[in-house]
Formats: C-alpha cells, sequence, structure tokens
C-alpha cells in the first residue's frame, strides 16, 4: 500500500512562519474559597493528611539514615533513600485528579509519587474493591499479617497495608510488595494504579508512553502518567519517548477508535537540581522546562508550568490535561516546580546551592503553605493540624515497629533457598496455541506476498537433491513471517512496531505483505527511536498487551541500551513475578556493511540477566523458535542474521511444515552425526561447520554438528553426551572471540564433560577487532577451512592440512596487546 | 539496444522472479516508466525504462528468475 499522505513540494517549500502556542506560567489563580466549595473540606483535609504522612514517612527513612534510629526505634537501613521532603504537593496535587484506574509511573525520587497515588486510591476507591486488591496480593497474606499486626479496617486497613507493603519493601522483606526485590527506588503495587518507580532518570516516559498505547488499544479509560525530574529533560530517551506519543500516524492514519495522541501526561517534578547541577542556569538550554514542549509537536503539549507547592494548583493542572488526554489530544507536559528542602541522598552536602537560597524556599513549603490556607480560611486550626501531625507520626512509628520485627516482616531467606532470586527471572510461562477468529483486518489471500508463501516448495531440496532457489522454496525469512502471521491473525493482542515495518515490510521484508492485512493499529512505522521503541513494547507488555518490537541491526542495541539491559530484563525479578513481559525483540546481525552494521553482540545480551536469546541458522528452526517466542511470557531478543534470511531447509528432511509449530526455547540440536569431534556453532556459523564436516570426513574425521540455536536457557546435556562420544570440542560462532557466549560455553562443557575431554576445548570466533568491509569479511568471519585448520590443528594433528586461512597469530600475544 | 537489467536489490539478494510485465513488445516506452514487476525474496520492485523507445524483445517472461547483472529485456 503507497503512502496515503503526499509530500507536497509546493507546500513545504512556501515561505511561512512557525508560531507557537502560548505557554502558560503560574496561570493558576483560584480564589482557596472557591476551591473549598468546590471540594468540600473533608478532602481538603484529606490532601494535607497524605502530606504529612508522605513527609513523615520519608522523615523516618531520613532518621534511620542519619542515626539508625527513628524514636525509640533502632534499626540500620543500607539500601538508598532519595527523599522528596518538600515535594509533597506536587506528588498529592497529581494524586488528587486522578482516578484510581489511572496509572503512574514513578521517577527514582518517587517515595511520594508512589504514597499519594495509594493514599489517592484508597481515599477514592470502592471499599469492597479495596478489599478484593487486599485479598488478591499474594493469597491475603499480607492483609492478615497487616490486620493482626496493625489493625484497621475498611480504608484504614487498605493505608495500614500501602504503607506496611511500602516500607516492607523498602527495608527488603520477604512481604514488601515486591518481595524485597524491588526496594526503595523500584517499589511499587499496581492494584492501586502506581506502576514501577524507576530508579534510572527519566526510564519511566518511554515505559509509561507503551502503556498508555496499550490503554488505548485496550479501550479502557485510564491515562498513564509518566513522573520524571527536570533532570530527566536531558536524556534523549526521554525526548524520543515524547515524540512517540505525540506521533502524527495517531491522527492522520490511525482508525477510530484506536486514534488521536496517547494519553500520556509528562508530570516533569522541577526542583531545580539534577542532582547537584543545576538545571535552568546550568546544564540544560531552556529557562522554562515547559518550554521544550513546543519543540515537540503544534500544540506544545499543552505544556504548562505550574506551582508545585500548592497541591491545588497542581491538581488543577492535571485535571483540565487529563481531560484532553481523555479526548485523544495527548501527550501533555506539566513541569511542576517546587523545591527539594531535604539533600538529594543522605550522603549530600548541599555544595551546589547555598544556605539562603534554602532559606528562601521556606515559606514556600507545601505543608507550611497548605496548612496556612486552611486554618487562614478556617477550615481547621493549628491545633487540628497538630493532632493530625500526631496521628500521623503515631501511624508511622506503628508501621515501622512491625516492619522492622522480622516475625512480622520477615527477610528474604536467600540461604534457604540459595537460588530464589534466580527463580524469579522468569515465569517459563507461554500461552496456548493462539486459534480464535483472525484478527486480521483482510483475509491472509488478500495479500500478494503472504499468498506467494503458500505456493513455495516447504523443503529446500529439491527431488534431485539439489538446493531449490530461495524464491521458490520457504527461506528462513518466510518461516519467520508464517510464526509471526499466525500469531497476528490469532492473538488481537499482539501490536508490532519498529522502522519502516510497514509498508518497506522491514528492512529485510519478514512483515511482507502484512501491511496489506494489518491495520496501523497492530502493524506501525516507528521513529528511529530505538530507546523509545523498546521502552514502550516494555510499557504495551506491563499492561496487558504482547509486544513485538525490532532494531534494525543488532549494532543499534546501544541506543536501547537502558531500555534492555535495565528495563527489559530486570522488571519481572525487580517485582517477583507480578509483572509479566511478553516482548518479542527481534534485532538482526548484519553483513558486509563493516564495522558498525555487522556484529554479533549476542554476548552482551547473553551477559544480562533476565534475557531469553534464540539464534535460529534453519528456516525450521526460525520458524519454531519464533512461535515459542511469541507464546513466550518472559522477554525474547531474536538475533536473525541477515546472510541466513534466504537459506531454504536442507536439513529438516521434511522441509519447514506449512501447518504451526513450535521449537522449545533452550534445546540445541545435533545438524550432523559424527563420532570424531563435536563442532558446537551458534548462529550462522552452522553452515561453514557443515561445509568443514564434508571436508574433514574427506580427511576421515567425522565431525559432530551441534547448533545451539539458543543461548539463553541452554541445556548443556545434548553437548555433553556428544563431548562424551568424540572427546573433542570445537564452538565456533561470529562474535568477538573476548567475552563471547562461545567461550562461556567451553568454559562449561570443560568443567562439566572435563572427563571425557581428550583436549582443551577451542573457540574460533570473530578477532576482536573491528568487524571489515564486504571483501575482507572472510579473513574476520570463521569460514569452513578455518574450522577445518581448527580440528585438524588442535585435535588431529596427525592429519594436518595446509593452511589456507589468514588466523596465524598468537593469541597470548594479542591479549597483551588488547586485541 | 538498451539492456534492461536486474539490479543489485539488497545485500544477500542473488536473484529475482519477473512477477509482471506492465508493457508488451512492440509498446513504446519513455525513459522513467515503470515496465516491469519483479519480485525478490525480500521485496517486490518496479523497474522503469532505462531509456525511451520501442520494447524489442523480453528475454526472461514472467514467472522466471532471473540473475543480479541478468538482461530481462532490450530496448531500442
Amino acid at each position: 500500500m503507497p503512502r496515503q499522505i503526499v509530500v507536497d513540494p509546493d507546500q513545504a517549500l512556501a515561505p511561512t512562519r512557525l508560531t507557537m502556542p502560548a505557554i502558560a506560567v503560574h496561570a493558576y489563580d483560584r480564589p482557596f474559597a472557591e476551591e473549598r466549595a468546590a471540594r468540600g473540606d473533608a478532602p481538603l483535609m484529606e490532601a494535607l493528611r497524605h502530606m504529612l504522612v508522605i513527609r513523615a514517612f520519608e522523615e523516618m527513612l531520613s532518621s534511620f539514615k542519619a542515626t539508625g534510629r527513628h524514636g525509640e526505634i533502632a534499626y540500620t537501613y543500607k539500601g538508598p533513600a532519595h527523599l522528596s521532603i518538600g515535594q509533597e504537593g506536587a506528588a498529592v496535587g497529581a494524586a488528587l485528579a486522578l482516578a484510581p484506574n489511572d496509572f503512574i509511573f514513578g521517577s527514582h525520587r518517587s517515595h511520594g509519587e508512589f504514597l499519594a497515588k495509594g493514599l489517592a486510591a484508597i481515599a477514592n476507591g470502592d471499599e469492597a474493591d479495596l478489599d478484593a486488591i487486599m485479598a488478591g496480593h499474594d493469597g491475603g497474606r499480607l492483609r492478615d499479617t497487616v490486620a493482626r499486626a496493625l489493625g484497621g479496617e475498611g480504608r484504614a486497613l487498605a493505608e495500614n497495608f500501602l504503607l506496611f507493603g511500602f516500607l516492607a519493601e523498602i527495608f527488603m522483606r520477604s512481604n514488601g510488595f515486591n518481595g524485597g526485590m524491588g526496594g526503595s527506588m523500584h517499589a511499587f503495587f499496581p492494584p492501586f494504579g502506581a506502576y514501577p518507580n524507576n530508579a534510572i532518570v527519566g526510564a519511566s516516559a518511554g515505559i509509561a508512553t507503551g502503556a498508555a498505547l496499550r490503554r488505548r488499544l485496550a479501550g479502557e479509560d485510564g491515562i498513564c502518567v509518566a513522573h520524571a525530574g527536570d533532570g530527566a529533560t536531558g536524556c534523549g530517551p526521554v525526548f524520543e519517548a515524547m515524540n512517540f506519543a505525540s506521533m502524527a500516524q495517531f491522527d492522520t492514519l490511525w482508525q477510530p477508535p484506536y486514534d488521536g495522541g496517547l494519553p500520556v501526561l509528562f508530570f516533569f517534578t522541577n526542583n531545580f537540581y539534577a542532582m547537584g547541577g543545576q538545571t535552568a542556569g546550568e546544564t540544560m538550554g531552556w529557562d522554562r522546562l515547559s518550554r521544550i514542549g513546543a519543540g515537540v509537536n503544534a500544540s506544545a503539549m499543552h505544556a504548562e508550568t505550574v506551582d508545585g507547592t500548592n497541591p491545588l494548583a497542581v491538581a488543577d493542572a492535571v485535571a483540565r490535561k487529563r481531560a484532553l488526554l481523555r479526548e485523544g489530544k495527548g501527550p501533555a507536559l506539566l513541569d511542576v516546580e517546587c523545591y527539594r528542602s531535604c539533600g538529594h541522598s543522605t550522603t549530600d552536602a548541599n555544595a551546589y546551592r547555598s544556605r539562603e537560597e534554602i532559606a528562601l524556599w521556606e515559606p514556600h513549603d507545601p505543608i507550611a503553605r497548605f496548612s496556612g490556607m486552611l486554618v487562614d480560611a478556617g477550615v481547621t486550626s493549628e491545633a487540628g493540624i497538630e493532632a493530625m501531625r500526631g496521628e500521623v507520626a503515631e501511624r508511622i512509628a506503628a508501621v515501622v515497629r512491625a516492619v522492622v520485627d522480622p516475625k512480622i516482616a520477615p527477610p528474604v531467606d536467600v540461604a534457604a533457598n540459595p537460588v530464589l532470586i534466580g527463580q524469579m527471572m522468569f515465569s517459563h510461562g507461554q500461552i496456548d496455541v493462539p486459534s480464535g477468529p483472525s484478527t486480521l483486518a483482510g483475509p491472509v489471500e488478500d495479500s500478494a506476498a503472504l499468498r506467494k508463501l503458500g505456493r513455495k516448495a516447504r523443503n529446500g531440496r529439491g527431488e534431485d537433491g539439489a538446493s531449490v532457489s530461495p524464491m521458490r522454496a520457504i527461506t528462513l525469512r518466510d518461516g519467520l513471517t508464517e510464526a509471526i502471521v499466525h500469531h497476528m491473525a490469532h492473538d488481537g493482542r499482539l501490536v508490532a512496531w519498529g522502522e519502516e515495518c510497514r509498508e518497506w515490510g522491514g528492512a529485510f521484508g519478514v512483515y511482507r505483505g502484512l501491511a496489506d492485512v494489518l491495520p496501523h493499529h497492530r502493524l506501525f512505522n516507528a521513529p528511529i527511536s530505538e530507546a523509545a521503541i523498546v521502552a514502550t513494547a516494555i510499557g504495551h507488555a506491563m499492561a496487558g498487551g504482547r509486544s513485538l518490537v525490532e532494531l534494525m541491526y543488532a549494532d543499534f542495541i546501544g541506543r536501547a541500551g537502558d531500555e534492555i539491559f535495565n528495563q527489559l530484563a530486570k522488571w519481572q525479578a525487580m517485582s517477583a513475578g507480578m509483572l509479566q513481559l511478553p516482548v518479542v525483540l527481534r534485532t538482526s546481525v548484519g553483513s558486509k556493511y563493516g564495522a558498525q552494521h555487522s556484529q554479533d553482540l549476542t554476548a552482551l545480551i547473553a551477559h544480562i540477566p533476565g534475557l531469553k536469546v534464540v539464534y535460529p541458522a534453519t528456516p525450521f528452526d526460525a520458524k519454531g523458535l519464533m512461535a515459542s517466542a511469541l507464546s513466550s511470557n518472559d522477554p525474547v531478543v531474536v538475533f536473525e542474521s541477515q546472510r541466513l534470511y534466504d537459506k531454504v531447509e536442507t536439513l529438516a528432511g521434511d522441509g519447514v511444515p506449512a501447518d504451526y509449530y513450535r521449537v522449545p526455547i533452550g534445546l540445541p540440536d545435533i545438524k550432523r552425526h559424527g563420532r570424531d569431534v563435536t563442532v558446537l556453532t551458534i548462529g550462522p556459523s552452522l553452515y561453514p561447520a557443515l561445509d568443514a564436516a564434508e571436508e574433514l570426513a574427506a580427511l576421515g574425521i567425522e565431525a559432530e554438528i551441534v547448533d545451539a540455536r539458543t543461548l539463553v536457557p541452554f541445556d548443556h546435556a545434548p553437548v555433553l553426551a556428544s563431548v562424551a562420544r568424540t572427546g573433542h570440542l570445537l564452538v565456533v560462532s561470529e562474535a568477538c572471540e573476548r567475552g563471547s557466549f562461545a567461550q562461556t560455553l567451553a568454559a562449561t562443557v570443560t568443567r562439566h564433560g572435563f572427563a571425557d575431554l581428550k583436549a582443551a576445548p577451542v573457540v574460533l570466533g570473530a578477532p576482536n577487532w573491528i568487524v571489515p568491509g564486504a571483501d575482507m569479511e572472510t579473513t574476520y568471519f570463521p569460514q569452513a577451512h578455518d574450522i577445518v585448520e581448527a580440528v585438524t590443528g588442535a585435535f588431529h594433528p596427525e592429519r594436518k592440512v595446509n593452511r589456507r586461512g589468514v588466523r596465524s597469530w598468537d593469541a597470548l600475544d594479542l591479549a597483551r596487546r588488547g586485541i | 539496444m538498451t539492456p534492461v537489467l536486474v539490479p543489485q536489490l539488497g545485500n544477500e539478494i542473488t536473484e529475482a522472479e519477473v512477477a509482471e510485465w506492465l508493457k508488451a513488445e512492440g509498446d513504446t516506452v519513455d525513459q522513467g516508466e515503470p515496465i516491469v514487476s519483479i519480485s525478490t525474496t525480500k521485496m517486490t520492485f518496479e523497474l522503469d525504462a532505462p531509456a525511451s523507445g520501442t520494447l524489442q524483445k523480453i528475454i526472461v517472461p514472467e514467472g522466471e528468475i532471473a540473475e543480479v547483472g541478468d538482461t530481462l529485456a532490450e530496448i531500442g
């Protein structure tokens, strides 16, 4: 389908002037009497109480960090405490305007954000819903513990549940909200609409955007709030997320009811300092943070600067932005100015700001200010506020007493189960084979490209035994496509995006034809924003969707480094399994494109705990492993070699089945049997290894070729069994040898198969330098002759052959020189 | 006589199938006008006439495969 929007040169090149919407700065001027009449006294007092709870909670943490005590309670808290004392007006103001079913995604200074959202959800939620939430968490065990230790009923019990679950999490106790796996900067509790807080500055921006996408597609009413600090405006991924949420296609190409900018509010709590760097005036170009909205889209993201020291000003702004988002006019941006009166952390000596400045802001303390408003208007009295403060202090003290008691809040007992944390990395769950009615816009036959797959031969070997043209037989690319088409057709939760994924069919044609049968909200082109592509996939999955996203080249993994390494890999375990992330991240390994477009970076991904990693080399395995990846409830990174996209199936006797099937993730596969040497290959190295096996056979050496197929998880049993038969192991991969997964496999087999080995295993990878240009690639990636030389040289010197490759270097000398 | 060649269509692509001739032998063609739709394993592509003239001879018929660099037709 050709592009529907014409780029008209007459229009594009015509002189004009861009105008920007005016951005309001501190426009809130509603008299307190009006707020009081509109909201009523009780909710205003409740807002004050919430600020007092947050303040008391954080002062308690501060006290533990500074003195090891809180009142009479002694406790050594070893974790971090990034406090938000002085910023309570921003957090409580936002929560005032949010419904229980709105989601927030926290910043790394998130205690206040979390508590404000939780307290608001409890204050405004239906009591039966609260009971169900408490009964549903951990089989009701936390509720029962809290009821015994702290008492309370209804909302009071729910507040104790919130405070206990949160503090127990911060103190890394087993019955904290996240099983002690999250801690201070990562605690969260989705049933109250509080999604993960994030220790990486700005990281919630993309995740919240992805969750907003899912909410739009699922027809849910709520909005998503991405909390961040002013310092996060220096982070590229934050801009990527704001642009992603603003993409014009939501209005120009997406059809109702899925159209309109995403319902995400970028809420910047602007305390003027990014840790110790002053944002406005020193480290940023903007004078007012809200100005950046004008750089993102024509509505300037409806940006405003509001007074974060007044919760009513914040609530007013959030309510107005929320209404815009629900009309499909998102995203929105708020610059919420306030002052952090405490240090960034407990080691902050305030070297970057003066005592005079801190004193200037004292009258703007949100609690002092709001208390003053309430007293001046006669809503309450000084004595009334003191009484409230006393009640809050007592409640916090009671929660602390309970949480520091190991009988009530037991520490995580790693000694009792040394792999306890490991077990949280993966659920190993998978969905049933999707088989419902088709969710495609039309029958597969509507697409010429997809129709063509049905006419191709399933077997890559013709009747004469010769290899069939990839134009005539199913290729590895086609295998991937077939698995993806099946899942896309029968699982409406699955959405695919990436660069050039739609009309182009993906840069390498895996999605070719899909645009003919899938509407934009199921398959869309993403901006060149690798960080946002992965972050939105995470948010989309976190909120109940299933995500299939693509990084065009594995070399671009660095562009999405945090999103892959810290977000995608970690949230399942950091939630103690509460969250599942069914994300398939496809990425291609290039060829002939040199140093920045042809690297095998599998080791980088395999090194990070929490990611399943597959690298199929045959059409049969590609189709079956892609089906398994799309079925997995754990995140899976699928490496695809560009050199193999056109491979037809020449190894599986019956070719590639037309029907749906899965290949289990984690099981290596013997592609050729032999008794003299085991050659374990990763990815495309399979093919030179098979060629080498032919040559070796002519020399009287029978090689057993084992295709790893998967890197994580990995069942060593077939490899160890093979080595037990052959006594020799050569591991071949296209990754640089240093730190490669091939080295890991060799080391593990050496340790566990030592008795069977007749010689030390050999690793044959790429040398530790850049991938050279196309004409030099054969000197870099292991070739069949390199494999023959490695086998004969290391294991069968009596059959040594004449050297044909260039690998005549001294590995120890190279290591000494850093190469 | 100007040959209509199968261009280099991608890094790992070595051949293409003639999906559809948009012009018949004897037709007049203008330079830049699409004359044939070819399909690789990765994409479908319309080739433009490299010169103006008459499509003298179709060498590779619909449904057949040609290699990169092969002559599909001649314009004269």
